[in-house]
């Protein structure tokens, strides 16, 4: 194991942290759609969204990039890997944040919203300012343990062609014949990624705005 | 563009095969996880201070990697240092390690939530330090670690999929091998997404049949 | 004229099959502080809710400064009103509730300017230039940039007290305003209410502070079981109780403030 082959580890992993953080992103501002859908009382939108966050619940993501890769295609719309990728994974994280959501949504008191009410905001803005914020806030933690989960599964985006970090391993390890060492350095590689996000993330929830008292 | 879906669905058997090696993969993996992560759990908890932290490594190293990357490691490189396995042994192999790390962390959770009074009151009463655990320990936790439990049967059912990419015989290898052959791929993915998500929502459901029979019976 | 500020006209609401308004009927005069007083469960934060449509009424009507709230009278027919057309007549109400219900995520200022950008359509310099008034009103100005967790109880209800006053309500709702307060806080509440009182603002003020409603208090209203007993001048309610609940009530609830009334 070379110093040059962990460079090329190293090289591959930013875009696993490109992938991983675009779609954490992407997901997020599904899952507050999905959320909307879910609570807006309109049969078909509720629907829509049961079904969806069930659906990407149920189904291993390696199957649903499988699915995108080669469904989008024959009905004729093609993508590159990147994008592939990340509407896979965005997919996917959005349903478990829509699950996420539900308990902070469900946690954020009804008197705040009832002061929302009162001070004349209309359901929708006390939606985007007042419920949705203090249920990212109260869920913060569970979006910090997604991140990771997602930075971990980001590995099987080489199925649709992505180089990323595992992806790399796996052709590093193919030509160069030392398994053992390039998937162990890779492995190290996530740990430390995830480290470094799970300290962020418990600094930042020290240093956001208290919660609504109980 | 039209899809034919009779072609994937000749082919059923061979389907049918692929869904039993996937459940059985799953069940015996799930299993053996859960038996080493109690232990793992047990030792970290009465092994001593040397002990937890020891056990500790593998346990944040395991939960803080991704699981492909360790079937990789331990199926492309095992052979290196000796430890050759077919597909299925290090897929099961792979699966155990993986679930037991979480499992690990389930069990220890378990174990903070049993007052310490309740198993000194057994150890007075003269039973040995596994008995205790098991027969008094274990009940009371169970209402606890069973959510988190299935939860994590569910997602270790999902990961069976990546398997496929260490060629193990499973649903998903079989179900794409049989899509290449048709010429059928997105028929094949369909097949293969439903028939999982079906699997899970019935895993989910008898997941929240065995909580509401371990609370109702406990309470 | 004298409309009243709100009517509340044969008013009744059950929850399930308890009923927990009675017939209720009532005049909240312009320019007064009216309060109501009662044991815990008589129904009057109920009312008061009503008197913002947080609850909808069972049956009968209420109005603010003649207009209809919440439902619409045609040929003896309740309607309900579009979401616009409540929130009309609603912003003539402030509320401050006992829990304070700050928004957690936002500073006081924050807290104070979010209505008059989001629905007044204020320009954001514009809209904290007000909501600092109505913070300097409270004697907040220097806790602007807190969020409520850095504030004490009394300070977060002074804050909401603010939010309330920065939309220009002509009538202000309070529930219990201090009860959720340590004694030694009540003090800077009750008083910004006794200034605001004095600016001639209507108030409507739930609360089990006797000697408030006592010296404060243009009208006090009895509320038992439900039902209005009472509704006149404190002196005739505390120095002259007549009705052996209301005897009974003032028994557990009289402080020191209305003692020295009696
Ligand atoms: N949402 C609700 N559902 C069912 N019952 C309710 C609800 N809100 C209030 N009640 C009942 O209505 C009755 C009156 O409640 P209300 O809160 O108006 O009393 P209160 O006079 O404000 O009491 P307190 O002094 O304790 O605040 C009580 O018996 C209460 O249990
Ligand atoms: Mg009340």
């Amino acid at each position: 194991m070379t110093w040059q082959l962990f460079e090329l580890l190293l090289q591959a992993s930013l875009m696993t942290i490109f992938v991983s953080v675009t779609s954490i992103l992407l997901g997020l501002a599904f899952a507050i759609g999905l959320s909307a859908m879910r609570m807006s009382g309109l049969g078909p939108l509720v629907w829509f969204a049961r079904i969806f966050i069930s659906f990407f619940r149920g189904v291993p993501l390696l199957v649903q990039l499988l699915l995108i890769f080669n469904l989008l295609p024959a009905i004729g719309i093609s993508l590159s890997s990147l994008t592939t990728a990340l509407i896979g994974l965005s997919l996917c994280t959005a349903a478990y944040q829509a699950e996420n959501l539900r308990g902070g949504f469900e946690g954020v008191p009804r008197g705040l919203i009832e002061s929302a009410e009162m001070a004349g905001l209309s359901p929708v803005q006390s939606f985007i300012w007042i419920r949705t914020p203090i249920a990212l806030r109260l869920t913060f933690p569970a979006l910090v343990n997604e991140a990771i989960l997602i930075l971990k599964s980001s590995s099987l985006v080489s199925v649709v062609g992505m180089i990323e970090l595992t992806k790399m391993a796996q052709n590093l390890a193919a030509s160069t014949y030392m398994p053992l060492p390039i998937f162990a350095s890779a492995g190290l590689i996530y740990l430390a990624i995830n480290w470094i996000v799970a300290i962020a993330g418990r600094r930042a929830e020290a240093a956001l705005p208290g919660l609504p008292a109980k | 563009m039209s899809f034919d879906f009779a072609v994937i669905l000749a082919k059923a058997p061979q389907i049918l095969a692929g869904l039993g090696v996937t459940i059985l993969i799953w069940v015996a993996g799930t299993l053996l996880a859960a038996i080493l992560g109690f232990l793992v759990a047990t030792a970290r908890r009465y092994g001593g201070r040397l002990a937890d932290l020891v056990l500790s490594v593998p346990v944040e190293v395991i939960r803080g990697t991704p699981f492909l990357v360790q079937i990789f490691l331990l199926y492309f490189g095992g052979p290196y240092i000796g430890l050759r396995l077919d597909p299925i042994a290090a897929g099961l192999l792979g699966l155990t390690i993986y679930g037991a790390a979480y499992y690990a962390e389930i069990f220890r959770a378990g174990f903070q939530s049993v007052p310490p009074g309740h198993s000194e009151a057994a150890d007075c009463v003269g039973l040995t330090r596994m008995q205790t655990i098991l027969h008094v320990q274990l009940p009371e936790m169970a209402l606890l670690v069973l959510p988190p439990s299935m939860n994590m049967a569910v997602i270790l059912l999902k990961e069976t999929a990546l398997l496929s990419l260490i060629t193990v015989p499973e649903m998903t290898m079989t179900v794409q091998a049989i899509g290449s052959q048709q010429y059928a791929f997105v028929e094949s993915i369909v097949v293969l997404a439903l028939v999982y998500w079906a699997l899970v929502e019935l895993a989910n459901f008898l997941g929240r049949l065995a909580e509401r029979r371990l609370s109702t019976y406990s309470a | 004229m004298t409309q009243p500020a709100i009517s509340v006209r044969n008013v009744s609401k059950r929850f399930g099959d308890t009923l927990v308004l009675k017939d209720i009927n009532l005049e909240v005069p312009r320019g007064q502080v009216s309060c109501l007083i009662g044991p815990s469960g008589s129904g009057k934060s109920t009312l008061l809710r009503c008197m913002a449509f947080l609850e909808e009424a069972s049956a009968g009507m209420i109005e603010i400064e003649g207009e209809a709230l919440g439902f619409s009278e045609k040929d003896g027919k309740r309607r309900r009103q579009t979401a616009a057309e409540l929130r009309r007549t609603r912003s003539k109400i402030g509320m401050v509730f006992q829990q304070f219900n700050l928004w957690p995520h936002m500073t006081a200022l924050g807290n104070v300017s979010m209505a008059l950008r989001r629905v007044r359509g204020l320009g954001r310099k514009e809209a904290e230039a007000r909501a600092m008034a109505q913070l300097v009103k409270v004697g907040l100005e220097a806790r602007a940039g807190h969020y409520p967790s850095q504030l004490s109880g009394g300070q977060q209800q002074r804050v909401a007290i603010a939010r309330a006053l920065a939309l220009e309500p002509t009538i202000m709702l309070f529930d219990e305003p201090t009860s959720a307060l340590d004694p030694e806080l009540t003090g800077e509440v009750l008083n910004v209410m006794r200034a605001l009182a004095d600016e001639g603002m209507t108030m409507v003020v739930v609360t089990h502070e006797i000697g408030f409603a006592a010296s404060v208090g243009n009208n006090v209203c009895f509320l038992d079981h439900g039902q209005l007993l009472f509704h006149d001048t404190p002196e005739t309610v505390f120095a002259a109780p007549r009705h052996p609940r209301l005897e009974q009530f003032l028994d557990t609830y009289l402080d020191r403030g209305a003692q020295m009334l009696r």
